[in-house]
Order: C-alpha cells, then sequence, then structure tokens
C-alpha cells in the first residue's frame, strides 16, 4: 500500500484535529454537561505536556526501566500532576459563580504559561526543550512513527467518546446535567454537587493532561508557543459549533472548524507560499471567533441542536 | 460507572470562605486582623526603600488599570455582562491614540480625546452588534462569556492582521525626570496617574451623586421598574457601554505612551482588570479603584523584592487575588451593586 498521498503535515494536522476532539469531548462533559465554562484547557494541556517532559527528560530514573518503562512512568506522572492541578482548580472555582470561574481557569493557564517561560532550569524557556520518543530504538523512521502517534491519539478519543456516550446513558451523566442545569435544586435533591463537580473537574483535568503529554511527544519539542490561547480556542469552538450537550457535538464541530481550516484550506486550497508563515494562523484564529459569535447568535445550541433526552421529554410531554 | 449520591444525613460544612469569616468575626480574629496590619505597617518601615519603590513605579506604570478597571466594573455591575472583548476596547483605545499622536502630530493629552472616543463607539457598535441580540435571544451567561471571547479573538486577530506584531510607539517629547520622595519618574507618567485618578473620581462621581448617575444604577437595580418610572431605558444603556468604552479607550492610550502599542496590549491587561473588578468590586468603584491601584503596587514591589524575575511577581499576584475570591466565596453577588 502506498502512502505516499499522507504528506507529513497531512498526518500532523489530522493528529491535531484529533487531539482537539478530545479536548473538545472532555469539555462537553464540564461545560456541556456541568455548566463549568472552562478558560483554562490550554493550562491543563500545557501541565500534562510539561509534566511529561519534565519527568521525562529531567528525572534520572534508573537504567533498569528502560526507554518504556521511563516513558510510561513519566506518562503516569504527567496524567497524575495535571489531575491535582484539576483537584486545586476544581476546588478553587466549584462554588464560584461564571465571573470567578473565568478567572480561576484563565488565571491558572497564564500562571502556567509564565512558569513555562520563567522556570528555564526544568522546562528550557522560551526556546523550550527537546524530548526524545521512546519508539526510536526500533529506527523506524519519521514517517511510521508520527503514525504511530496518530494512531495513539485517535485510540485515546475513541476511548473519550466511548466513555462520554456511557456517560449520556448513566445515572451519573443526568447527576452532571441536573448539576448543570440547576445546581441549587440539585442540591436540595440531596446530591453532592461541590463533590461531583470537583471529581468531573478533577477526571477532565487528567484527561487534558494526557492529550497534552501525547502531543509532546509527537512534537518531539515542546515549547511555550504550544500552549496560548489557541488550544482552548480551537476546541471551545469546536465544541459550540457542534452541539455543547450533544455526544457527536465535539467531533462534528472540530471537523468542521480545525478539520476544515487545517486540512481542507492549507493543504488543498492553493494558497500563495508566503501566507503560510505569518497570515494563515492569523485569519484561523479570527475564523474560529467569528464562528463563535455566529453559532451562539444564530444557533446557540449548535448544529446539532437540543440534548436527545430533551427531544425525548418534548415528545412524551405532547403525546 | 457507579451513581456516585451521598445518601448520609450529616448537615454539609459551610463553605471555607464562611468558616473564615466566621472566624474574622469572632474576638480573636478581630486581634488577629490588627496584628497583621501592625505587622504590615511594620514590614513597610523596615523596607522602607523597597515600599517607596514599589509606590512610587506601581503607581506610576500600572495607573491606567485603576481607569480600566472601572470601566469594565460599571459594564459588568450595571449590564451583568462579563465583556471579554473590552480588552480589545483598551488595545484600540491605544491604536485611535498613537494614529492621531503621530499621523496627525496631535499633542498626546490632545489624542486622548479621539482615543476615548473612538473606543465609546467601538463600545457602543459592539452592544449594538452582539450582545443585544444576544440578550435578546436569551444567551445563557456562560453563552455570553464565550460570546465576548470570540468577539475579543476576532478583533486582537484583525488588529494583527493589519498591523502586524511589531510594537508601535506614541511620539511624545523627551523630558527630564522629576524627583518624588527621592526617586526620578517621568513627568509624564505623574502626568498620566493625575489624569488616570481624576478619570475615575469623575466616573465614581457621575454614577454615585449626578442625577443621570442614579438613573444609570436604577435601571441596573430593576428594569421594569426604572421604565415605568420614565427611564428610557436603550438611552441608559448605551449610556453605560459607551462610559465603559471612554475609560477602557483612555486607559489604553496611557498604557500605549507608557510602553508600547501592541495588539496583545489590552489582553496581557485583562487578567488583572477581571481580578481588581471581582476582587475589589464588591465595595463598589472606589473598592475597584483601590484594587486596580494595589495590585499595580503590588505587582512591582514583588518584581523588585524578586530580583530580576518579573513572573514570578504576577504569578503571586494573581494567586493573591485568587485566594481573596475564594474566601469571599459568593458574597460577591449578593453585594449591592456599584
Amino acid at each position: 500500500m502506498s502512502l505516499d498521498w499522507l504528506s507529513a503535515y497531512l498526518i500532523y494536522a489530522l493528529f491535531t484535529v484529533a487531539g482537539t476532539i478530545g479536548l473538545a469531548q472532555l469539555l462537553h462533559l464540564q461545560m456541556g454537561l456541568a455548566g463549568i465554562g472552562n478558560f483554562g484547557i490550554v493550562g491543563f494541556f500545557g501541565l500534562g505536556m510539561y509534566a511529561w517532559g519534565v519527568f521525562q527528560v529531567r528525572i534520572p530514573w534508573p537504567e533498569a526501566l528502560g526507554d518504556w518503562g521511563t516513558f510510561f512512568l513519566s506518562l503516569l506522572m504527567a496524567v497524575i500532576v495535571s489531575g491535582l492541578a484539576g483537584v486545586l482548580i476544581g476546588w478553587v472555582i466549584s462554588d464560584l459563580e461564571g465571573d470567578g470561574v473565568l478567572v480561576g481557569t484563565l488565571g491558572f493557564a497564564s500562571i502556567m504559561y509564565w512558569l513555562a517561560l520563567s522556570e528555564k532550569r526544568w522546562t528550557g524557556g522560551a526556546e523550550g526543550m527537546a524530548v526524545p520518543d521512546p519508539l526510536r530504538t526500533f529506527n523506524w523512521g519519521v514517517k511510521p512513527m508520527s503514525l504511530f502517534w496518530l494512531g495513539v491519539m485517535l485510540l485515546l478519543v475513541v476511548g473519550i467518546t466511548y466513555y462520554v456516550a456511557r456517560v449520556h446513558r448513566s445515572p451519573y451523566g443526568r447527576l452532571l446535567i441536573a448539576v448543570g442545569q440547576n445546581e441549587a435544586l440539585a442540591r436540595s435533591l440531596g446530591k453532592p454537587t461541590f463533590r461531583t463537580k470537583l471529581i468531573l473537574f478533577a477526571l477532565g483535568s487528567a484527561g487534558m493532561g494526557l492529550i497534552g503529554a501525547v502531543f509532546g511527544v509527537m512534537n518531539h519539542f515542546i515549547r511555550p508557543t504550544e500552549i496560548g490561547i489557541e488550544v482552548t480556542l480551537a476546541a471551545m469552538v469546536g465544541l459550540v459549533m457542534g452541539g455543547s450537550a450533544r455526544v457527536w457535538g465535539a467531533i462534528v464541530g472540530v471537523l468542521l472548524t480545525a478539520g476544515l481550516f487545517d486540512i481542507v484550506v492549507q493543504i488543498y486550497l492553493p494558497l500563495p507560499d508566503s501566507w503560510y508563515q505569518i497570515t494563515l494562523p492569523v485569519v484561523r484564529e479570527i475564523f474560529f471567533g467569528a464562528m463563535l459569535i455566529l453559532v451562539l447568535l444564530w444557533r446557540p445550541l449548535g448544529l446539532l441542536g437540543d440534548m436527545r433526552r430533551d427531544k425525548l421529554v418534548e415528545r412524551l410531554g405532547s403525546g | 460507572m457507579s451513581l456516585d449520591v451521598d445518601r448520609s444525613d450529616e448537615s454539609p460544612a459551610p463553605p471555607f470562605g464562611k468558616r473564615v469569616r466566621e472566624l474574622l468575626e469572632t474576638r480573636t480574629g478581630r486581634v488577629g486582623v490588627w496584628v497583621a496590619l501592625l505587622a504590615a505597617l511594620v514590614l513597610l518601615v523596615a523596607f522602607w526603600s523597597l515600599a517607596r519603590k514599589a509606590l512610587i513605579f506601581g503607581l506610576a506604570e500600572e495607573a491606567p488599570l485603576a481607569l480600566a478597571a472601572v470601566g469594565f466594573a460599571l459594564l459588568y455591575r450595571l449590564t451583568g455582562i462579563i465583556n471579554v472583548a473590552y480588552a480589545e476596547t483598551v488595545t484600540l483605545g491605544a491604536y485611535f491614540g498613537m494614529w492621531f499622536n503621530t499621523t496627525f502630530g496631535w499633542n498626546f493629552y490632545l489624542s486622548l480625546v479621539p482615543a476615548a472616543l473612538g473606543s465609546g463607539v467601538l463600545s457602543v457598535i459592539t452592544y449594538f452588534a452582539f450582545f443585544r441580540p444576544a440578550h435578546r435571544r436569551n444567551v445563557g451567561v456562560v453563552e455570553v462569556i464565550i460570546l465576548s471571547f470570540g468577539l475579543s479573538i476576532v478583533l486582537r486577530y484583525g488588529l494583527q492582521l493589519i498591523f502586524g506584531h511589531e510594537q508601535r510607539y506614541f511620539k511624545v517629547p523627551f523630558q527630564n525626570p522629576i524627583k518624588i520622595l527621592g526617586l526620578g519618574v517621568p513627568p509624564f507618567r505623574v502626568t498620566a496617574l493625575a489624569g488616570v485618578v481624576a478619570g475615575a473620581l469623575i466616573l465614581y462621581w457621575f454614577i454615585q451623586k449626578t442625577r443621570l448617575g442614579i438613573q444609570i444604577r436604577a435601571l441596573a437595580g430593576d428594569e421594569k421598574l426604572a421604565q415605568v418610572s420614565g427611564i428610557n431605558p436603550l438611552a441608559v444603556t448605551l449610556l453605560i457601554w459607551f462610559i465603559a468604552g471612554l475609560a477602557g479607550g483612555a486607559a489604553g492610550a496611557f498604557y500605549g505612551v507608557g510602553a508600547s502599542v501592541r495588539p496583545l496590549l489590552g489582553w496581557s491587561k485583562f487578567l488583572y482588570i477581571l481580578l481588581a473588578v471581582l476582587v475589589g468590586g464588591a465595595r463598589g468603584l472606589r473598592g475597584v479603584i483601590v484594587a486596580g491601584l494595589g495590585m499595580g503596587v503590588l505587582i512591582s514591589g514583588l518584581t523588585l523584592a524578586i530580583k530580576g524575575q518579573g513572573l514570578y511577581s504576577e504569578i503571586l499576584v494573581v494567586l493573591l487575588f485568587i485566594i481573596i475570591l475564594k474566601l469571599r466565596g459568593n458574597r460577591m453577588s449578593e453585594a449591592a451593586k456599584v
């Protein structure tokens, strides 16, 4: 089978789109169901990426662990660290309102960015740090390696989506929806709303950290420019576009935004070469921002619309 | 997946912030507060040279924060909207001012007028184009924040597309520094500080004391009641957006002349504006002004104390303000408006 059509750029674009779907799915649980407007996605994503890199490169692991041992241990540490950060931030924001959540999550993302810049000894500062790929021992060459990580990311996204679909059909999902739609009512019915939000936020953050770590492996290089507001924006616009209350919302939305722009526009449209460096990334953000505005004004529930449950309730109510 | 519902009968523990407040109201708590204040005073005297620098530099450099925060607080408290795109109101003020200053050769103080007016008009336009339709379509609170976030992104990257990343500067004549408390400060910064404080106080007076200000607050308190008592809600809402834009634009011009004009200018200050408003806002506009100025002094003081690492001071200040917010809990929403 010839894989020539699969250029390095296309693989990377597919990888980015898949990762963004994963982030958007996790945001779907936090924002779409439980009503927590997380504006600090990139903070958890970046923490996972940097935590993995720092544990992988700066910790003198014993030789006996080998490449894969250190890799998996570092990955585990990255997930744990971002989960703990999720517990901390979740504790801060869970009993605050929209404004407090905005400032808490945005502040966390800023602090992560500043730490990545200032902790030069650990993170390499603005220049960033090179990180090893555990696949290098196989001598596969560059393309199979990136294909491998693309496959890992796809598996991860499928797993997250399966989990989200399960949550939708479970009592736990109903609890999340109750918390998101009327927290006071849920609490008065005896549901532990604070604890529910806290655990959900911690799990979501750990997942975002895991996605960030896999991004770090794929890039072979970790830089502060990777953890800008663009990551949060891409996940958010994808989710809002598709429909923040639906299981398929994140997938449809991200394919129509990041997928459309990063793959169709950047690869298949004949654009002048001079645009790629500076103009296109800026146009991408403008496009995403404009999409957010348009969707929220004209179709606030996203393309897929209401929750299935709501339609069902409506039908039962009228019939 | 297990359904994790707490069925125990125990009453939930009071929130963390409430427990702290209750502690502060006891006798030991009050004594503790006085001891802390006394300790702060002792520290101030002991580290006078540092405190002096922090006060002067902090006030001179970050004074526009207070003005920008007052504008944001007006918008937030009176219309209930958290407008992330307010950051770009600030940025555009800097660009408008720089444009008149460099292209038409206007004096800086004169160019403050188009800066403020331009941002004011822009603020009103964003209300008409985005926030009014959103309000009419009953878009939820979190969704409005996301909408304004999208608007902020469009404006910010639009500026980047037009002007590029490079920093631009106001053309202002060089002036000899003047000495205050033994430290040299450019006179420009001093007038900026005076202008900012005057602007913030005028806004405060306008909102609290004038007839129009009272109308504005009445509208915020109860829209229907305001309407039957003969207040035109649209006119008053427009006025709020316009005034918020004026304050943001002027703050942006002051920021721009103090350092440089760049597309990320407003966004880089937005977190501080938000924190100053949320933390100071419970005590009204005065609280916002104090929180804004205090934040500037704290940042520069910490920057001086932790030599060479500017970012730690910002991290510490953001953490400190978020902790204050957490301790206060939801009391914010119960607090009287402005």
